[in-house]
């Protein structure tokens, strides 16, 4: 039984960090932009696409495969950022989101036409056994994922304090008019945000889709939905909240999934986020940070 | 003297509204420059048109020489003109020293001797320079708006209400401040409900009222009386 729970709260740490990158990704564009990118996952499952087609096509090198996935997430999120919200800056938050959401359905059309089939493989990281630790099995997966977002979050950390861009994406956070006033050229900070983000999702998306060794069009509106319930969770906007909200969001599924069957897994996250919509703790409502 | 900057039948308009209906005024190089005029004349939508957050809709606006009407807010920044804006609108989440940071965003050149002549001008920004902005008293976010500005190092400083909602005294300090930044040959456009205040430390002013200049003049001649009664009330005509 203990044994049960501390197996089930590391497998879903491991999950939940890469539902923190998610997070993570969407809250900085949120955070600059106060608007909700529906098409952050499916930018994410264009660049797996691309990379799983690489794989196929060419080399299934996984530093290849994760190059190629960041790039092409980058580039389907700057497609995003130039349709759907930089003409849209000053105007209705509304008509951002449902032009995100037609780009959705543009980059599910794409993939499905180029790739007809419902489920392609994906290069393992590694073929090696899990590593047994007494009677506790770690994949090496899983410590590559809490690895990857520990490291991003430190990155990020010092980004935002200590370089000249993260200077200007706080000042863009917190008061976008005193920061144009201020100097900052407001457009391009956002551009690059939404470039970091993507290129955060990539990578998030690459962990995922080398974990599960498959990639499925699902992959869009899985990450959009995680990477949202867990920046919820986290209390919208803040980045440290939403590393907390991935791993949390991770450790409930796995646990309710041990204990509650697979059904439940989904069922739990979304009564976790209407009790929380309900409750409204603090911590959801004020910070942004 | 010549003029730093010329405003030149400048028309912005919100929809069809239009705020501004050709507005024509001049800000000579070295002076304090006052713009008066009742609520809901245009000031704001002036000042903010100048800053280029908001875009003319026809005219002309020249600063030192070059055109600057349509430019974004970066661009006339770094073309040497910073306003102070209405609200002060400080960074709220963000230091004391941070504020002032962003507000050297454009310079390559090094800025720290520029954090410490301004913390001598204002100590209370000292003592609190690793405090959240948004901690601060209303005066010290005003102080700080300045000196968010003054980081840039503007040939012209814009200011809108600089005393808006401020204690008397504060107010006078505020004054202060301003006419020691003129002594510094700061050129200075300051926009003011505080008719009385702004009137002693400028050189020229300007009315406004219903999205026109109505009124300029030097301060001290014989009309000033019927200036301020409409800066504060708008002319009878409204």
């Amino acid at each position: 039984m203990i044994l049960d729970l501390i197996q089930n709260s590391f497998d879903g740490l491991a999950m939940g960090a890469s539902y923190a990158l998610l997070a993570v990704g969407f809250t900085l564009v949120f955070g600059v932009l106060r608007r909700v990118n529906l098409s952050y996952g499916p930018a994410i499952m264009f660049g797996c696409y691309a990379a799983t087609w690489v794989s196929f096509s060419f080399h299934s090198n996984i530093f290849l495969l994760l190059g190629i996935a960041v790039l092409g997430s980058v580039l389907a999120g700057t497609y995003v950022e130039r349709l759907c919200f930089a003409p849209h800056h000053k105007g209705s938050a509304i008509a951002a989101m449902v032009a995100s959401f037609a780009l959705w359905m543009q980059f599910e059309e794409v993939v499905t036409l180029v790739m007809p089939k419902h489920l392609y493989d994906f290069p393992p990281m590694f073929d090696a056994e899990p590593l047994a630790i007494g009677p506790l099995s770690l994949r090496a997966e899983a410590l590559v994922m809490l690895a990857c977002a520990l490291a991003i979050c430190f990155a990020l950390h010092r980004m935002l304090y200590r370089s000249r861009f993260g200077l200007a994406l706080r000042a863009v956070t917190d008061a976008p008019v005193a920061a144009q006033l201020a100097g900052i050229n407001v457009p391009r900070v956002l551009l690059l945000v939404f470039l970091l983000a993507s290129a955060i999702g990539g990578l998030a998306g690459w962990l995922i889709v080398s974990t599960h060794t498959q990639v499925t069009p699902m992959l869009g509106m899985w990450s959009t939905l995680k990477g949202l319930l867990a920046m919820m969770i986290g209390g919208l906007g803040s980045l440290p909240g939403a590393v907390i909200g991935g791993l949390a969001l991770g450790v409930l599924e796995a646990h309710s999934q041990w204990f509650l069957g697979p059904q439940a897994r989904d069922l739990i996250a979304y009564l976790l986020l209407f009790v929380l919509l309900a409750w409204r703790p603090r911590w959801m409502t004020t910070s942004h940070g | 003297m010549t003029a730093l900057l010329e405003v030149r039948d400048l028309v912005t308009a919100y929809g069809k509204i239009e705020a501004l209906k050709g507005v024509n005024l001049d800000v000579q190089q070295g002076s304090i420059t006052c713009l008066l005029g009742p609520n809901g004349a245009g000031k704001t939508t002036l000042m903010m048109t100048i800053a280029g957050i908001l875009r003319p809709r026809i005219g002309s606006i020249r600063f030192a020489g070059e055109e600057i009407a349509g430019r974004p807010p970066h661009a006339i920044v770094a073309g040497g003109a910073a306003l102070v804006p209405e609200n002060r609108l400080v960074f709220p989440n963000m230091t004391v020293l941070d504020n002032l940071h962003a507000g050297a965003y454009q310079r390559k050149d090094d800025f720290a001797s520029d954090i410490e002549r301004l913390f001598t001008r204002f100590p209370r920004l000292k003592e609190r320079s690793t405090q959240l902005a948004g901690t601060l008293s209303g005066g010290e976010q005003q102080m700080l708006a300045v000196a968010r500005a003054l980081m840039s190092r503007p040939k012209l400083l814009l200011m809108d209400e600089p005393s808006l909602g401020l204690a008397p005294l504060v107010v006078e300090e505020i004054f202060r401040i301003i006419t020691q930044l003129h002594q510094d040959g700061v050129s200075i456009f300051l926009v003011e409900q505080n008719a009385h205040m702004a009137l002693k430390v400028a050189q020229h002013f300007y009315l406004m009222e219903q999205g026109k200049v109505t009124f300029s003049g030097t301060p001290g001649a014989l009309a000033e009386d019927e200036v301020i009664r409409r800066a504060y009330l708008g002319s009878a005509r409204a």
